[in-house]
């Protein structure tokens, strides 16, 4: 579209997007904010001091909960499901194009998984595993129920990058003698590689925070929101908003840092008078 | 002794750890049984025992595995959960956890699952010491405490070690190893309500409007509400803590007709919410447990945990062993809990603000003015700090509704498992609903 | 390989998961429950009767589906409208790739900092003394704190906003990518108005898109109880909140029956979408 017609709305749509994030922001700006809780403070209003005490303590072991083995184990595992998750729905994407028998049902089968309390999934999974006789852990009967969370948002989010997806391309590879498989490498995988990466990022952030379908599957060894959930059964101090304010500090400064890289890279990538690296 | 068995069962790959413990345990099991009856010593520490132990925040703190590690060379898991998620795992998933956590009311629903075993109590080294509560019903005096809803006696032993049904009468049998219980009662802000408070019938005052909370816990939430509504002289019950239907009805009508008009500000679930509710000023009156007012105190608010005439609703708990532990894990389950009724696990929950099961050991490991203000309701001598290092009161200070016998003595009612527990469920979701 | 057994290969392993970890699974709860009963001498002849009929005679049951959907349509109409403006300012206002990416980072830092410290954090936000009507007060707004701020319907709905629209810009956002750019230079000079292109061209051609994003939302909003029970301050009902109580008290059959009721309405809701916009179709 022409830019001189542009502009206007473009400042509108920019304006309201900017107020958008400043409304995602909110809470963390409270948790922000709250982190500084002097040493008596509590998770509300009012302050009782400004201190980085949370901060110092959130590195100590803590009374009741282990906050860093339950990060460490969310994180691995929210990195699993975005693999999983990403090429699973990459695949069974692929397998939606054509008619096959069933495709009706696994696509009612995926929307239900969606539907059905958290709880109820939760519950079945463990009770299967306890029928088997065999150990629930995050990184079995956890994993499982973090994928019948994460895969449908996974398979849908596929369907919109398949989406009226110009089959000109793979008949063209093939009459010039591309096999199935290197037409889904060469052709397909890279026009919709950066929408992957909207999967990807689902995948990720629904593991990461997924509370009720891991509460009955994850065993012994609690995820993060688990054990921050658990935590809520005593009493919680500030160390919770420490833990925020720094997930979304180091989060911001890995992004600034990489995009940084990319502008550089771009940059010289300009420089030589490639286009590599724009959008489809 | 059985660090030389231990050592010819070196795992083999594959094995799973449970029948790794029981290869080992049909060889050494007997040996190690004995060595935890004949006393403690039984250090672990060359190979180290890991129980997991499953139940919610209230006394899983980090320090009382350390302790336990250091005494007695057993490694404590905790699996820390919701109280909701608690009862669901013990009845669907007993093998997910070597010990068990639990309220005495939640038995009503795990007991019938035949999923844990009854406790031999020749096996537990002070089982003569444990306040007769939970043995007899009454309190170390003598009196007869309230058997109104699940007092601890009604569910504290089973017919025989594998029975589901609970016995009446003392057996050799018990549920659980009572660990923490406590009487409840409201949790004021005397500042913002600037008046005395001496009725459960105050939480529905229409002067607190908006202002109000009830624990959104069925089990113990409707009892709450069976005390505000007695105390309204609106309702008497026949048994408070096995209501019929009528009386179910009668009771959340009342709680239905007061959320409509807005009394209330919110309904909590878990501890950290009262807290928050309470420190923020959302709330002024609720119903809460006594570390939760600690808590907010320590925030600089002033709150007060309010005895009131009717009385307290009190609960319970206590450590089970499911059925599927037995060999070495079944010992060092045992060695656990006999560890936690020698006092220093009793001293740290009693200086929590908690009831030990065990008071002369506890006492023995705590200062005699500590005691005195914890238990006796005496002035406090000096400051009082809490095993974590927050101070809890000043010098001179008095606990909230006095010494053990005053509160513990005036307990009304229990929290509770009715018969008609369904209904109930169905109704108290009409009151969430409505 | 043979091109007919293609889609079956490449559907085969999600096909396994849900076969694994959903479908055998709720076999399995619909036995426990049994079982659970059995041991609390509930007749077992009462349950597939007894239970629906509890769901359906219960005019709680009408009110609270009543009020959940009354949050799916509020919800689904503000996320969608919104989800839509920022998806197409994304899609067709901000040309590098490398951009759209920062701004969707941007976009999901907030939920890397777990739901259960961002609920809290909404008291000390909304509540009494928080930050907005500290500000709302001493920029002389309003006199009084602002109560309806929290633990209501407006808090509620707030947090579903919050929480989903981001659900519903990724999948238009995807579908808004794929259209062709040259059509909507044709339609330029064509002579069509900014809003004829985007009634004419974009929102037909964002039509998956959007189904899909309204099939995020609507169905997380009517299971939804974490959301419900944090900002509703315990006291708003949903379905989703009712089965978990009833799951919390080990109420197996009530539990199990809600749950296919639910899953009934939604499914109905979805195939009436479908009929709409056949999302597979367009693939």
């Amino acid at each position: 579209m022409p830019s001189e017609r542009r502009s206007r709305s473009f400042y509108v749509l920019a304006t309201i997007f900017a107020l958008f994030v400043l409304f995602l922001y909110g809470p963390i700006l409270t948790i922000l904010v709250l982190s500084f809780q002097g040493p008596d403070g509590g998770l509300v209003f009012p302050m009782r001091g400004v201190s980085v005490h949370w901060f110092v303590d959130l590195f100590q072991p803590q009374s009741i909960g282990d906050i860093w083995g339950a990060f460490d184990r969310s994180w691995k595992l929210g990195l699993i499901v975005l693999v999983l998750t990403v090429v699973l729905s990459f695949l069974a994407g692929l397998a939606f194009r054509r008619r096959f028998k069933g495709s009706t049902l696994l696509f009612y089968v995926v929307v239900a998984s969606l539907i059905m309390p958290s709880v109820v999934v939760s519950l079945g999974i463990g009770a299967l595993f306890e029928l088997l006789g065999w150990e629930r852990n995050w990184w079995s009967s956890a994993l499982g129920a973090h994928l019948t969370w994460t895969l449908p948002f996974g398979l849908l989010i596929m369907f919109a990058v398949f989406n009226r997806f110009n089959p000109a391309y793979e008949e063209a590879a093939r009459d010039l003698g591309a096999s199935g498989f290197q037409t889904v490498r060469y052709v397909i995988l890279p026009i919709v590689a950066p929408s992957l990466i909207g999967v990807a990022l689902f995948g990720f952030t629904l593991s990461y925070d997924e509370l009720a379908r891991t509460s009955q599957s994850g065993g012994a060894l609690n995820t993060l929101p688990l054990e921050l959930q658990a935590m809520q059964t005593n009493a919680t101090t500030p160390v919770i908003y420490a833990l925020g304010t720094l997930t979304t500090a180091l989060s911001v400064l890995v992004i600034t840092v990489c995009l940084v890289a990319v502008l550089i890279l771009q940059r010289r990538r300009a420089a030589l008078g490639s286009d590599a690296g724009r959008g489809v | 002794m059985n660090k030389i068995t231990q050592k010819t069962t070196a795992a083999p790959a594959g094995l799973s750890r449970r029948k790794l413990l029981q290869a080992s345990a049909a060889t050494a099991g007997m040996a190690v049984g004995a060595g935890v009856i004949d006393g403690f010593p039984a250090i672990h520490a060359a190979d180290p025992i890991v129980i997991r132990y499953a139940g919610t925040g209230v006394n899983a703190f980090r320090e009382l595995s350390e302790q336990c590690k250091a005494d007695t060379g057993i490694e404590i898991q905790y699996t820390t959960l919701t109280s909701d998620d608690v009862v669901k795992r013990a009845v669907t998933q007993p093998t997910s956890f070597d010990l068990l956590d639990s309220e005495y009311w939640m038995l009503k629903k795990i007991v019938p699952s035949g999923n844990l075993r009854g406790m031999d109590v020749s096996k537990v080294k002070n089982y003569d010491k444990i306040v007769p509560i939970f043995t007899k019903g009454e309190l170390p005096d003598g009196t007869k405490t309230s058997r109104t809803g699940i007092a601890p006696i009604k569910v504290s032993y089973l017919q025989g070690a594998e029975s589901t049904e609970f016995s009446e009468s003392p057996t050799d049998f018990m549920t659980l190893i009572p660990t923490v219980y406590n009487a409840d009662t409201l949790g004021i802000r005397p500042d913002l309500i600037g008046r005395p408070i001496e009725s459960w019938k105050e939480l529905l005052n229409p002067e607190f409007k908006g202002k109000a909370a009830i624990l959104n816990i069925p089990s113990i939430g409707i009892m709450d509400a069976g005390m505000v509504a007695q105390a309204m002289g609106e309702i008497t019950y026949g048994d408070m803590g096995n209501m019929t239907k009528e009386e179910i009805d009668k009771t959340i009508a009342i709680l239905i007709e007061a959320k409509k008009a807005g009394q209330f500000r919110a309904l909590w679930k878990e501890f950290n919410e009262s807290v928050n509710l309470m420190a923020s000023g959302e709330v002024v009156i609720q119903s809460m447990w006594s570390p939760a007012i600690t808590k907010v105190r320590q925030q600089g608010i002033n709150c007060v945990y309010q005895p009131l005439k009717e009385g307290y609703r009190a609960w319970a708990a206590g450590l089970g062993i499911p059925t599927h532990v037995d060999g070495k894990m079944l010992d060092a389950c045992y060695e656990f809990i006999n560890w936690y009724l020698t006092g220093w696990a009793g001293a740290f929950l009693n200086r929590q603000g908690y009831y030990t099961a065990v008071l002369d050991t506890a006492q023995a490991q705590m200062e005699p003015w500590e005691w005195a203000y914890w238990m006796e309701g005496a002035k406090a001598e000096k400051a009082v700090v809490s095993p974590t290092g927050e101070k809890i009161a000043e010098a001179g200070e008095v606990r909230d509704g006095g010494s053990y016998w005053e509160r513990m003595g005036k307990v009304a009612v229990w929290n509770t498992v009715m018969d008609e527990d369904r209904y109930m469920v169905r109704k108290w979701n009409e009151f969430i609903a409505s | 390989m043979p091109a007919r057994l293609a889609p079956y290969l490449l559907a085969a392993p999600l096909a396994l998961v849900f076969l694994a970890f959903f479908l055998v699974p709720m076999v399995l709860v619909v036995v426990v429950s049994v079982f659970n009963y059995e041991a609390y001498q509930i007749l077992i002849p009462d349950f597939t009767f007894q239970n629906y009929d509890d769901v359906f005679s219960s005019g709680v049951t009408y009110e609270t589906y009543l009020h959940t959907a009354k949050f799916c349509v509020i919800v689904w109409l503000i996320t969608l409208v919104l989800g839509f403006t920022i998806a197409y300012f994304l899609a067709f206002h901000i040309h590098s790739l490398t951009m759209q990416i920062t701004l969707f980072l941007i976009c999901t830092i907030p939920f890397w900092t777990s739901n259960v410290i961002r609920m809290i954090s909404w008291i000390p936000l909304l509540g009494r003394n928080g930050l907005v009507n500290r500000a709302l007060m001493s920029a002389g707004v309003v006199e009084e704190p602002q109560e309806w701020l929290l633990y209501s319907d407006f808090s509620v709905i707030l947090g579903f906003v919050h929480l989903y629209t981001l659900f519903m810009i990724v999948p238009i956002f995807n579908s808004m990518m794929r259209i062709d750019r040259s059509l909507l230079e044709a339609a330029y000079d064509a002579g069509a108005s900014g809003w004829q292109t985007l009634w004419n061209v974009i929102i037909p051609l964002a039509k998956p898109g959007i189904a899909i994003g309204s099939i995020f939302v609507l169905t997380i909003v009517m299971g939804d109880f974490v959301t419900v029970n944090v900002l509703g301050g315990g006291q708003i009902a949903s379905v989703g909140k009712a089965i978990w109580t009833e799951l919390s008290y080990l109420q197996f059959p009530p539990a199990a029956a809600n749950a296919i009721v639910l899953l009934g309405v939604v499914i109905l809701l979805i195939l009436a979408l479908m009929r709409i916009v056949d999302i597979r179709k367009e693939l």
